[in-house]
C-alpha cells in the first residue's frame, strides 16, 4: 500500500494545490485502495497487487480539464524541475552534517584565537618575568588559530558549492523522500533543542570563572587564566549553536525545495510563509523587524538607556502577531 | 478474447456508469468493478478515466456526489446518484447508441464474407 501511496503522491507532487487537485488525489486513492484491498483479499501477492493497481491508474492527462491544470501538465513544470533522488538527499544532509561541524569549528577558533595570546603573556610574566619571547608566541598561537579556520571555512564552502542548484534551480523532492527527510528532522530536533538551549546557557553564564574570580579578589595570573575562561566557554556555546542551527537548516531546505503552491510543497508545516492579501499591508511587514531593530539600536545609542529599551522587542513581537492574526490569511 | 482499448469506447464510458447509477447510488471503486465484471473482464475502466467522467457528469448535472458508507465495509465513500437530468441524458444515450450502431454495423464484413 505504502507503494501505491507513493505513486500517487509523486503524480501530483507538482499540481497546485487546490480544493479540485486535493479532492481528485483523495477519490483516487480511495480507489486505488479498494482495488488493492479486493487483489490482496483474493489471493494475489502484494508486488501483483501494486502493479495491476498502477498499471490500470491510467493518465493524469484525462483529468486535466476538468481540474483545470491544463497549463500545468503542458508547462514543463510538470516534468523539469530536478528530482532530487533519495541517494542526492542522504548526500546532502551528510554533507550538511560535516559542513556544520567544521564551520562551527572555524568559529570555535576564531573566538579562541585571542586565548593564546592571554595565557602565554599570564604564563611568561609569572614564571620568567620577562614576557617578550612569550607575547610573540601567543601572537604566533592567535594567528594560527585564524589561518586554520580559514582554510576550514574555505574546504566546507568548496564542499558545498556543489549543492547550491538546490537553491538556483527549479528542484522537487518525492514524496518518499521528503517524508525521510521529514523524520530525519523530526529525530534531530530533540537534539537540536539540547545543543541550542545549552549553548545559549553557555553564553550568558560566561562570565562566571571572571565573577569568581572578582569574588576571591586573585589577581595577575590567575585572573588572567579566568579571562581565557569566559572566551573558552563562550566559544563552546557559540560552537554548539552554529553547528545545530546550520544541520537543522539542511532538513528545512530540502523540506522547502518543493514549491509551496503545489501539492508537493503541502508535506511541510514549517514553511508557512506570512501572506497578506492587503497589498500596502504586505509592503510594511516586509520591512517590520528591520524598521524594530534600527528603533532599538538608535532610541538606545542616543540615550543609552539599554536597561529599558530592550521593551521594544515584546511590544513589537505584540504588534506582529497582532497585524498577523487581523490580516494575514 | 480482446480488451477493448479506451479509444475506442470513450464516448460510452458515460453510458456505462449512468447505467450502473439507475438503480442504486455507487462509489467509484464498485462501480469500475461492476463495469468489468459486465464487460466479462474485457474492458477495464482506469481510474483517472472514471474520475474525469464522474467530475465532468456532476458538472453538467447528471449526477450528484454525497458522503456515504459502505454497509459491508463500513468505510467511508464519496457514492454518486444519478439526477434527473442524468436519467434523460442516459436515454438519450441509448438512442444515439442504436443509431451508431447501425450505421457502423453497415461496414462490417462478417467472418467467412471476407
Amino acid at each position: 500500500m505504502e507503494a501505491i501511496r507513493n505513486y500517487l503522491e509523486t503524480m501530483f507532487v507538482n499540481l497546485p494545490n487546490t480544493p479540485e487537485v486535493q479532492r481528485a488525489k483523495y477519490e483516487l486513492g480511495q480507489m486505488m485502495e479498494d482495488k488493492y484491498n479486493e487483489l490482496i483479499a483474493k489471493g494475489k501477492t502484494e508486488n501483483e497487487a501494486i502493479g495491476t493497481v498502477i498499471a490500470e491508474f491510467g493518465n493524469l492527462d484525462e483529468l486535466a480539464e476538468s481540474l483545470g491544470i491544463d497549463s500545468y501538465l503542458r508547462k514543463d513544470t510538470y516534468q523539469t524541475g530536478r528530482m532530487i533522488t533519495m541517494e542526492e538527499t542522504r548526500d546532502y544532509l551528510r554533507d550538511n552534517s560535516k559542513n556544520a561541524f567544521l564551520t562551527a569549528l572555524g568559529v570555535l577558533l576564531c573566538i579562541t584565537s585571542p586565548v593564546g595570546t592571554i595565557i602565554m603573556g599570564a604564563v611568561g610574566e609569572q614564571f620568567l618575568g620577562q614576557s617578550a619571547i612569550f607575547n610573540a608566541l601567543g601572537v604566533m598561537c592567535l594567528f594560527a588559530f585564524i589561518a586554520i579556520a580559514v582554510a576550514i571555512f574555505i574546504f566546507s564552502g568548496v564542499m558545498m558549492s556543489k549543492w547550491k542548484y538546490l537553491e538556483t534551480q527549479h528542484c522537487c523532492l518525492d514524496f518518499a523522500t521528503t517524508e525521510y527527510v521529514h523524520d530525519q528532522r523530526n529525530l534531530y530536533k530533540t537534539v537540536h533543542a539540547l545543543l541550542l538551549s545549552i549553548g545559549i546557557m553557555l553564553c550568558i553564564f560566561c562570565a562566571t570563572p571572571a565573577i569568581i574570580a572578582d569574588a576571591l579578589h586573585v589577581s595577575g595570573y590567575f585572573e588572567d587564566m579566568m579571562g581565557a575562561g569566559v572566551l573558552l566557554i563562550v566559544a563552546v556555546g557559540v560552537f554548539m549553536i552554529v553547528m545545530t542551527s546550520i544541520r537543522m537548516g539542511g532538513y528545512t531546505k530540502l523540506l522547502r525545495v518543493n514549491n509551496q503552491d503545489s501539492m508537493g510543497g503541502q508535506y511541510v508545516d514549517s514553511q508557512k510563509n506570512e501572506h497578506y492579501d492587503n497589498k500596502t499591508v504586505a509592503v510594511i511587514m516586509s520591512v517590520f523587524w528591520p524598521t524594530v531593530s534600527c528603533i532599538y539600536l538608535v532610541w538606545s545609542f542616543l540615550t543609552f538607556d539599554w536597561y529599558i529599551t530592550w521593551i521594544i522587542w515584546p511590544i513589537a513581537s505584540v504588534i506582529h502577531k497582532l497585524i498577523k492574526n487581523i490580516w494575514s490569511n | 478474447m480482446t480488451q477493448i482499448s479506451s479509444d475506442v469506447i470513450r464516448g460510452y464510458n458515460d453510458t456505462m456508469i449512468l447505467y450502473l447509477l439507475l438503480d442504486e447510488p455507487s462509489y467509484g471503486y464498485e462501480i469500475s468493478k461492476q463495469i468489468k465484471a459486465l464487460s466479462d473482464e474485457k474492458y477495464c475502466i482506469k481510474e483517472t478515466t472514471l474520475y474525469s467522467a464522474f467530475t465532468r457528469m456532476e458538472k453538467n448535472g447528471y449526477i450528484t456526489s454525497f458522503d456515504g458508507s459502505n454497509p459491508d465495509t463500513g468505510k467511508r465513500r464519496t457514492y454518486y446518484r444519478i439526477t434527473d437530468a442524468g436519467r434523460q441524458y442516459y436515454q438519450q444515450k441509448c438512442l444515439e447508441w442504436q443509431v451508431t450502431k447501425e450505421v457502423v454495423e453497415q461496414f462490417i464484413k462478417k467472418e467467412g464474407e471476407l
